[in-house]
């Protein structure tokens, strides 16, 4: 069942009635059996991956649950025997325990996980790297099918057992509920990857009908529609028509083909967050913030921390700060300050934990190479970029640059924008090698005469098409001004009378049936990380 | 304390007038750069080992909440 699809429209409008006239009690069953009835739709012959997972995940919670809570309870009942050391012997002990368990449930999950997905790409490379030295490699390529949300779900449940191996909260004793946790259907397609203390309790508890939460939910699945069908699946038809043949293009095409892929997957991706968000915030719960205007960024660090904001957290929380504050790190630090010095010494852990950081974001997109480079090259440009800050600053202050204006600022903006488009080669390229020689093409040859000789119009658009992106793009421009200067649009429009409110959702529904971009049968494209 | 708590804050981050901030991470004043540094030269400085676990923004997003930590830390030992 697709987001973008009537049936899905008239499924969360039955869900929600149900869900309302449902005695309080009973309304996470409503729930529990609506995101069943989702993924049996979306994925009937792979559920089983789910219910194993969230199975696996719930047995190993509550055996932490039981060590947590035995810890606590000894502790307690012995709190003026106990010497410091012997309660830190204890915790020392009790935590040794604990990484079994924590072992034993990454294994399996994550093992899945890259089994599914990976396991024809490594096996793959193998067996080329095994020709290469004159052996004939036999791993052979599977026919493997990767279950709905397998990449975000994972991830969540990895984030419940380490936040219990950290003892941040309970376990969850309900395993109904906890499935409830891993499969709401809003969240499995693609995210936002969610934290049990934030999410679960808010799912269990009943919600009421709230004529001004609905409101603005359905205002904001109206507005994820509209990124999607208007800009993202408009944007897709010339990506996809210089991408899928690249070498009759050069210059500028080529960049407004990558630059294009990067605003389509926003429009796409931020769109598929706002219908999600909108749909929860319906029925009364409120998902994380994925997407925070990325494209007002004004570096590549702070782009990834405004972009896919749940995968960035999860990446900080789960790899980052482990790798950086682990021993292994600090000691690799302190061995290399002699070498390289204090400064490079100091940094190093973290410019190390960061890249393994981007490799995986990288990889987490795909089993491809290309998804490798694609790391590479936001990870080398955010650690080069903080290695090279103390020598960019005295360079400004030479030049006596005023870093504090607004023209300063956007150019911060274009350059950031102009790198990150320049990635998107590669994650949207065929293979590394094309996304390489896209690059060099768009670089050696800019050709700005396209703007002017029509070459844009034979890319799959019209100039109708052009005018609405430009438009949409527009608007999105405006909102997000607003939105950066504390305006909280939505609110803004709840204040407004009846008849313009109405008005205004009127015409939402009317530019997204006559201005979308349909597919054949007027179905909607699928969204791009679905695929992930 | 305080002064050698603000000393090493100062030299990491001299643009941010750390005193009058109260949600240092909640606002993004400090990022995860800044957290791993700041870490490390808390842990060497105060002879404490925050870790990991103890990486809650309510433990970072103001100059007393991160007092409050190194004195729970050393009391722990």
């Amino acid at each position: 069942m697709d987001f973008i699809s009537a049936t899905f429209v008239v499924f969360v409008m039955i869900l929600s009635a149900v869900y309302f006239i449902t005695p309080k009690k009973a309304k996470w069953v409503v729930l529990l059996l609506g995101s069943y009835v989702f993924y049996v739709f979306s994925s009937v012959k792979l559920l089983f991956f789910l219910i194993f997972t969230t199975a696996v995940t719930f047995i190993c919670g509550l055996v932490l649950g039981n060590i947590n809570e035995k810890q606590k309870v000894y502790l307690k009942e012995h709190k003026n025997e106990l010497t410091r050391e012997q309660k830190k012997e204890l915790k020392n002990r009790t935590s040794k325990k604990k990484r079994w368990i924590v072992a034993a449930a990454v294994l399996i999950n994550l093992g899945l996980l890259i089994f599914l997905k990976y396991f024809n790409f490594i096996g793959g490379n193998l067996n080329s790297l095994l020709a290469g030295i004159g052996i004939e490699g036999h791993i052979p390529q599977l026919n493997l099918l990767l279950p709905l949300g397998i990449s975000f779900y994972t991830l969540q449940s990895i984030a419940y057992i380490v936040d219990l191996y950290r003892g941040k909260y309970q376990a969850d004793r309900n395993f109904f509920k906890f499935s409830l946790f891993m499969s709401f259907f809003p969240q499995i397609v693609q995210g936002p990857i969610a934290r049990y203390d934030h999410l679960a309790h808010q799912l269990y508890e009943p919600h009421k009908f709230d004529y001004q939460r609905v409101t603005q939910g359905v205002q904001l699945i109206l507005w994820g529609f509209m990124k999607k069908l208007l800009l993202a699946d408009r944007l897709a038809v010339a990506v996809n028509f210089v991408f899928d043949n690249p070498d009759p293009h050069e210059g500028f095409v080529l960049f407004f083909a990558a630059a294009g892929y990067g605003l389509q997957v926003y429009a796409d991706f931020s769109g598929g967050m706002d219908v999600a968000r909108g749909v929860a915030q319906v029925l009364g719960i409120d998902l994380a913030l994925n997407f925070e205007r990325p494209y007002f960024a004004t570096s590549i660090e702070e782009f990834w921390r405004r972009w896919h904001i749940t995968l960035g957290g999860w990446m900080r929380d789960y790899v980052f700060y482990p790798l950086s504050l682990s021993k292994a790190f600090a000691n690799l630090g302190k061995r290399t300050r002699k070498i390289f010095g204090n400064y490079i010494g100091k940094k190093l852990p973290t410019f190390l934990s960061m890249f393994i950081v981007f490799l995986l974001v990288g990889v987490w997109h795909g089993s491809s190479w290309k998804y490798v480079a694609y790391g590479i090259w936001n990870g080398t440009i955010i650690v080069s970029s903080i290695l090279l800050e103390p020598y960019y600053e005295k360079f400004l202050k030479k030049c006596n640059i005023n870093t504090e204006c607004f023209s300063w600022k956007f150019f911060q903006m274009m350059r950031t924008f102009v790198l990150c488009s320049f990635g998107r080669f590669f994650s949207r390229g065929i293979s590394c090698m094309t996304a390489l020689n896209m690059m060099k093409r768009t670089i050696i040859n800019p050709n700005p005469w396209v703007f002017f000789d029509g070459s844009f119009l034979n890319l799959g658009l019209d100039y109708k098409d052009f005018y609405v992106i430009f438009i949409f793009i527009l608007v999105l421009l405006v909102v997000g001004i607003l939105q950066e200067k504390g305006i909280r649009v939505r609110e803004k429009i709840a204040e407004q009378n009846l008849y313009f409110r109405w008005m205004l959702y009127i015409a939402a529904v009317v530019i997204v049936l006559i201005y979308g971009n349909y597919g054949s049968g007027y179905s909607a494209s699928e969204f791009v990380y679905q695929q992930f | 304390m305080k002064e050698q708590l603000l000393s090493i804050l100062n030299d990491l981050r001299p643009d941010v007038e750390f005193e009058k901030e109260e949600k240092l991470i909640d606002d993004g004043v400090l990022d995860s750069f800044d957290i791993v540094s700041l870490v490390s030269e808390l842990n060497s400085e105060f002879d404490v080992e925050i870790n990991v676990m103890d990486l809650e923004p309510e433990n970072f997003n103001t100059v007393e909440a991160m007092l409050e930590l190194i004195v729970k830390m050393q009391e722990e030992g």
